[in-house]
């Protein structure tokens, strides 16, 4: 079946079965930002935003997404630049393989007005088998305030504590 | 290769769902899980996401909260109405898996998928939930408390759907509370969960219900912790319901947890969750 959406700001198309997920229609595209770590929506690699919500999508059918507005790890480094520059700052990375999770977690947490919890509860469902949360903390923790403002509307509205 | 359906009414939901070798998708954080896992092949998929009418939560004109059984978790506790009238409810909704989960996963998948260990169940057991169901047969309630039926198994019949959770209006002076035990990631299921709801007038607990998720084959309330909580409890009570939650569960050796331990903390949480009732200010 076909099914349009919007990916990165660009119109998407992909034809795919009922059941294939994202992740699989993306890395087959060559779009290898997106990991696959657990495959079961627990450890984060492969979180993407669709409309705005980060979603995990090992397990996120297709169909799901028509018309929904997507965006990966790829399409976030472009239009989240102050939030790279944090994490290269704080070097909240080692072997990077749940950096792209992470950063789309982060971006997620930044344009939402009233998220559940702190910066460390909110981060609880991306894993870091390096153990490198505390510069991954650091870098959000710098970056809230600083990219809060750059989303409209939205000033002061980070409210993570 | 199977067939993917997502009707916009509840109706043409049915009729979808009537082919041989359909299910019904929520948010998909259940049920792709079991499809990639081997588990489930289904020749039809009825997405349920594009029904307006199942994500909806209103206010009924006897006080009722009437939540659509098509609400993701995410706008289940960020909704208003939840806070305000159910703060428990919401609160436990926002510690459900992660946010990923959370925006996508359905409080009606959540509940029909059955999996013992599920948050809600316990919290809305205690908040004397029913459901609306419908199916080729026309809509009808059920309350909760009778929903589960075994392991992973529910009283739906073949061709049916939740609808909707109904939850009545809070009782002056209740106070409910809901503690999820996870000594791993806290975005882990729990190793058990506790929930409780008291109804306190003139110092008088007039009614009182305790629930169990995670302790057995499928969340329940236990009535004895209840019973053991009225009039005016003191620690010997607590300890009674305690108990009586300890004894109510039938938990399995897992990763989370030998038998032996889930029943010891069972019965520790819920000391924790009643004197936090009685003496803290939770709701």
């Amino acid at each position: 079946m076909i099914v349009h959406f919007t990916l990165n700001g660009d119109p998407f198309e992909a034809d795919v079965e009922a059941l294939t997920v994202l992740l699989d229609l993306l890395r087959g595209r060559g779009m290898t930002g997106t990991k696959e770590g657990c495959g079961v929506g627990v450890c984060g690699a492969c979180a993407v935003l669709v409309d705005g919500s980060p979603v995990s999508s090992c397990l996120m059918p297709v169909p799901c997404c028509g018309g929904a507005d997507v965006w990966t790890a790829e399409g976030l480094a472009r239009r989240e630049p102050a939030l790279v520059d944090a994490f290269l700052e704080h070097e909240a990375l080692q072997c990077g393989a749940c950096t792209p999770g992470q950063l789309v977690a982060a971006a997620a947490l930044i344009a939402d007005p009233a998220p559940a919890g702190d910066i460390r509860r909110y981060l609880a469902g991306n894993l870091c088998r390096c153990t490198g949360y505390a510069p991954i903390v650091a870098a959000l923790e710098k970056s809230l305030p600083r990219a809060v403002e750059r989303v409209p509307g939205e000033a002061g509205g980070g409210g993570s504590g | 290769m199977a067939e993917f359906h997502s009707p916009a009414t509840v109706s043409q939901a049915l009729a979808d769902l009537g082919a041989e070798g359909a299910v019904a998708l929520g948010g998909g954080t259940a049920l792709m899980i079991l499809v990639k896992s081997g588990l489930l092949e289904p020749e039809r998929v009825v997405w349920l996401g594009r029904i307006p009418e199942l994500r909806q939560i209103t206010v009924r004109g006897d006080g009722a909260l009437v939540i659509g059984a098509g609400v993701r978790l995410a706008d289940l506790w960020r909704s208003p109405e939840t806070v305000s009238r159910y703060a428990v409810l919401a609160e436990a909704a926002s510690q459900v898996g992660n946010p990923r989960v959370q925006a996508v996963a359905t409080l009606g998948g959540h509940l029909a998928h059955a999996d013992p260990r599920q948050d809600l169940a316990p919290v809305l057991l205690v908040l004397g939930a029913s459901l609306l169901a419908a199916g080729p047969a026309g809509t009808r309630s059920l309350p909760l408390a009778g929903f589960y039926t075994g392991f992973m198994s529910t009283a739906l019949q073949a061709g049916e759907i939740l609808t909707a959770v109904i939850l009545p209006p809070p009782p002056p002076g209740c106070r409910a509370a809901y503690l999820r035990f996870t000594p791993g990631s806290a975005s882990d299921y729990p190793t058990v969960g506790v929930a409780a709801s008291l109804v306190v007038r003139d110092r008088q607990v007039v009614e009182a219900a305790v629930a169990l998720g995670a302790g057995a084959a499928w969340p329940q309330l236990v009535p004895e912790a209840g019973r053991a909580m009225f009039g005016a409890p003191g620690q010997d009570a607590i300890a009674a319901a305690a108990d009586a939650v300890a004894a109510a569960a039938d938990p399995s050796h897992d990763q989370r947890g030998s038998a032996a331990y889930k029943r010891d903390m069972a019965r520790l949480w819920t000391q924790r969750l009643l004197s936090r009732l009685l003496h803290g200010g939770d709701r």
